[in-house]
């Protein structure tokens, strides 16, 4: 497994917390499924999988409170389905009538230096090796290339990537030790149909924060 | 986090209902007795601030119904409820009736208590004569009450002090029935707010009542109440969108009602702030006396909360609680049937009294001896709001200002903006108004680091800044006039603040052309006075500039309030030494 460093930065940011998901309230620090999908933006394939080791924060945490209109159904599936199937059918959603107004307590101008080891599945590709697929990556995030743009926690609130070839003789993160209390580490996909959290304990040291593997024992789920 | 530090709360004071119970207004108590005949109607209903108020009790809980009910008239409480229950009145009465009944039986069933068997008979005899309830009322003259509202009641036996669900064998056989129905819950998982495993999981939170513009009937934190914000298509199972055990939503959801009808919370702009620390602290009853308005009959009450902290900063010490004890401050705003975070500050409670006190000094400025030393968060933003209406102050505002507060961050730029749009639209810059506008650009010089002088308190003479000094000049001009024509209705500030503060070029030219008369019609002596004050101001002032930014003409704002409060303080010791 090689390990790669992603420095990803934006003007907004909104790792929105499970319990308060309507009324979005963003975690203090980049969650590590944030960060998976950051790198997944860049380069996927059924063969490799991404596992994010390290974030560290470069900037201080500042908050930004905002209220957006948005909508309050979603399209139903069955609806487009139908249409389908027959060909014709109206899938629009009448704004005027679905408004919801909810505020956001979003975080602004983050930057964060991610470390993150490709791990590759033979099983999905056996003819292939591992050189192939870190030459792509290293490749695309040279070249700034991505499926879509990476995003922090919420698509609205885009990302600029770097790809770090020298991480050490980059700037230090911020110079702050807390414990930021249960964190999402990501979602467990194995049963499709209910995907479920899985949680750790997040503690900040110097500005850098330890994610600890899929399958350790810290990961409560 | 922040569920997290309510928990902790919950579990740090001692005053909190347990488990199980919850501490509710109750208007009347029915007394009963052995035979389940009524013999009394109780009202327990206080008097306070000229309003009836229901008396808080300590009451069972056996589910969300203890809050809020649900619209299927089936959930009734145990030992208590609304009048349409307990009395099955008005719409779905009789199924309410039924539900009350069946509640009782299914928790204290097996129960031989004369207080319970009382309710029982009661009970069942309105059941099978529903207009029993009625002519009860009526014997007790209730009527119009129970017309208008649907009261809180509870029940007692006749010989007894106490109700009847705190009678020491009712609550020993609920808190074993309760024990047993805990540990059997269909939903298990992690709870993401203490971390333990395989725990039961709530399948929905307790409302929260007490967040002004709320919903009466309370509202949620936790809540997907549309399609749009469940995630997964986990569809009308809360539980599973947010995983929280049903321990730790009970305690965070009594911490935060509890907090909310306490003394520990302010109300800034829409934003209901509450306030708490990990250990006993004075700062937690100094925060409504420093930001609020002081009660009328102690109108020094804020003036000695200010001094308390100004003299706990200084010495590093508070009178109760540590300086290293974590403070938190939680601001809700409401949205219809949610809430909303505004802001959460977490900080230990010396850096906090610190920040708080640096508010307060950024605040300071001269002022009339009427107006309050220290200008409350209420009336800073009011003052700032159009006809000083507190409906008038923009929603977001009340909130950005506390974070900035808390956080010692600038203050909002809405602040400054608003303050300075005031000024211009009623040709006056008040006491509100230029304290704002001083705490603004002070914090904002600080925060940039531009080498431009803070301003002071009061007047500063050897301050530099040409829209402080156009500020000051336009005073200077206004005072001259008016001592030339003594009587003037409108002044040159009524015609042309707008103009002066905005484009200085335009009106300074003909107002120092005006000067000349007025100074002809004062006594030579005075007038001499003026000119060097005049000829002194202008000393560093360029050229007049075509525009001034919004900052500047905040300056200006500055200038011409400083000047004025010069000029009314110098005559007062002039006349005195001339009477002298």
């Amino acid at each position: 497994m090689k390990t790669y460093c992603l420095e990803l930065s934006g003007p907004y940011a909104c790792f929105t917390r499970p319990e308060l998901k309507v009324e979005r309230v963003s975690y203090d620090v980049m969650t590590p499924s944030a960060a998976r999908a950051c790198f997944e933006a860049i380069l996927w394939k059924p063969a490799i999988r991404w596992h994010v080791r390290r974030i560290e924060v470069l900037k201080p945490v500042r908050w930004i409170n905002l209220r957006r209109n948005e909508v309050a159904s979603v399209v139903s599936t069955r609806n487009v389905e139908t249409a389908m199937k027959t060909g014709t059918g109206d899938l629009g959603i009448y704004i005027e009538d679905d408004r919801q107004q909810r505020a956001g307590l979003f975080l602004r101008d983050v930057a964060y230096r991610v470390h993150a080891d490709l791990e590759f599945r033979r099983e999905h590709d056996p003819a292939g090796n591992p050189q192939k697929y870190q030459e792509m990556f290293e490749r695309r995030a040279g070249k700034g290339q991505c499926v879509n743009q990476p995003y922090l926690g919420c698509r609205e609130f885009a990302a600029a990537f770097r790809l770090l070839v020298s991480p050490n003789s980059e700037p230090a993160a911020i110079a702050e030790t807390r414990d930021l209390g249960f964190m999402l580490h990501d979602l467990d996909f194995s049963n499709r149909a209910d995907p479920q959290p899985r949680f750790f304990r997040a503690q900040l040291a110097s500005g850098v924060v330890e994610v600890p593997p899929w399958d350790s024992e810290e990961v409560r789920g | 986090m922040i569920l997290q530090a309510l928990n902790r709360y919950y579990e740090r004071s001692g005053n909190m209902p347990r488990e199980g119970w919850v501490r509710r207004g109750v208007d009347y108590v029915i007394v009963l007795d052995r035979q389940g005949a009524c013999v009394d109607l109780e009202s327990v209903a206080e008097l306070r601030n000229g309003k009836t108020v229901p008396s808080e009790r300590l009451v069972t809980a056996i589910g969300k119904q203890a809050m809020k009910h649900t619209n299927s008239g089936k959930d009734a409480n145990l030992l208590w409820d609304n009048a349409s229950f307990v009395f099955g009145k008005g719409n779905k009465g009789d199924i309410k009736l039924a539900s009350f009944i069946d509640t009782l039986e299914h928790w204290l069933g097996g129960v031989s208590d004369p207080g319970v068997q009382a309710v029982k008979l009661f009970c069942r005899k309105l059941q099978a004569h529903p207009s029993d309830a009625d002519a009860l009322i009526e014997r007790f003259q209730f009527k119009d009450d129970f017309d208008k509202r649907d009261p809180v009641l509870i029940f007692r036996l006749a010989d007894d002090i106490e109700s009847i669900h705190l009678r020491p064998p009712v609550r020993a056989a609920y808190e074993e029935m309760l024990t047993t129905t805990r540990s059997d819950s269909p939903l298990r998982g992690n709870c993401l707010v203490s971390g333990l495993t395989a725990v039961p999981l709530a399948p929905n939170e307790s409302v929260i009542k007490g967040v002004w513009g709320g919903q009466p009937a309370g509202c949620n934190i936790v809540s997907f109440n549309a399609r749009a914000f469940e995630s997964y298509g986990k569809r009308e199972r809360n539980g599973e969108n947010a995983p929280i055990s049903v321990q730790a939503s009970f305690a965070y959801t009594t911490a935060l009602n509890h907090l909310l009808s306490s003394r520990q919370r302010i109300q800034v702009g829409d934003a209901s702030t509450v306030f708490w620390a990990e250990e006993p602290h004075d700062l937690e009853n100094a925060i409504p006396d420093l930001f609020g308005d002081p009660p009328k009959d102690d109108p020094d009450k804020n003036i000695r909360a200010v001094e308390t902290l100004y003299s706990a900063v200084h010495t590093g010490k508070f009178v109760q609680g540590g300086p290293d004890t974590r403070f938190h401050v939680l601001g809700l705003s409401p949205n219809a049937a949610r809430i909303s975070i505004r802001f959460w500050e977490t900080a230990s409670a010396m850096e906090l009294g610190r920040r708080i006190k640096q508010h307060f000094d950024d605040l300071e400025i001269a002022h009339a001896d009427y107006e309050p030393r220290y200008l409350s968060l209420f009336r800073l933003l009011t003052g700032v709001a159009l006809l000083h209406k507190a409906d008038n102050i923009p929603p977001t505002l009340g909130g950005e200002i506390m974070r900035a507060i808390l956080g010692g961050l600038p203050y909002p730029a809405q602040l400054l903006n608003l303050a300075v749009i005031r000024c211009r639209a009623e040709q006056k810059p008040t006491y509100a108004r230029a304290a704002a506008i001083k705490a603004s650009l002070n914090r904002l010089i600080r925060s940039r680091r531009t080498h431009e002088k803070e301003f002071m308190p009061v007047l500063d003479p050897a301050n530099t800044n040409s829209a402080y000094r156009l500020g000051r000049l336009f005073a200077t001009l206004e005072k001259v006039q008016e001592e030339a024509s003594p009587g003037l209705n409108a002044t040159i500030r009524d015609r042309y603040y707008g103009a002066a503060s905005s484009t200085p070029v335009s009106v300074f030219t003909t107002l120092l052309r005006l000067k000349n008369h007025h100074l002809g019609k004062l006594s030579p002596g005075r007038a001499t006075q003026m000119e060097k004050l005049i000829g002194a101001i202008l000393a560093e002032v360029a050229d007049f500039p075509k525009l001034l930014p919004l900052p500047d003409q905040g300056r200006f704002a500055l200038g011409y309030y400083h000047q004025r409060q010069a000029f009314f303080t110098k005559s007062e010791t002039k006349n005195q030494e001339n009477a002298q």
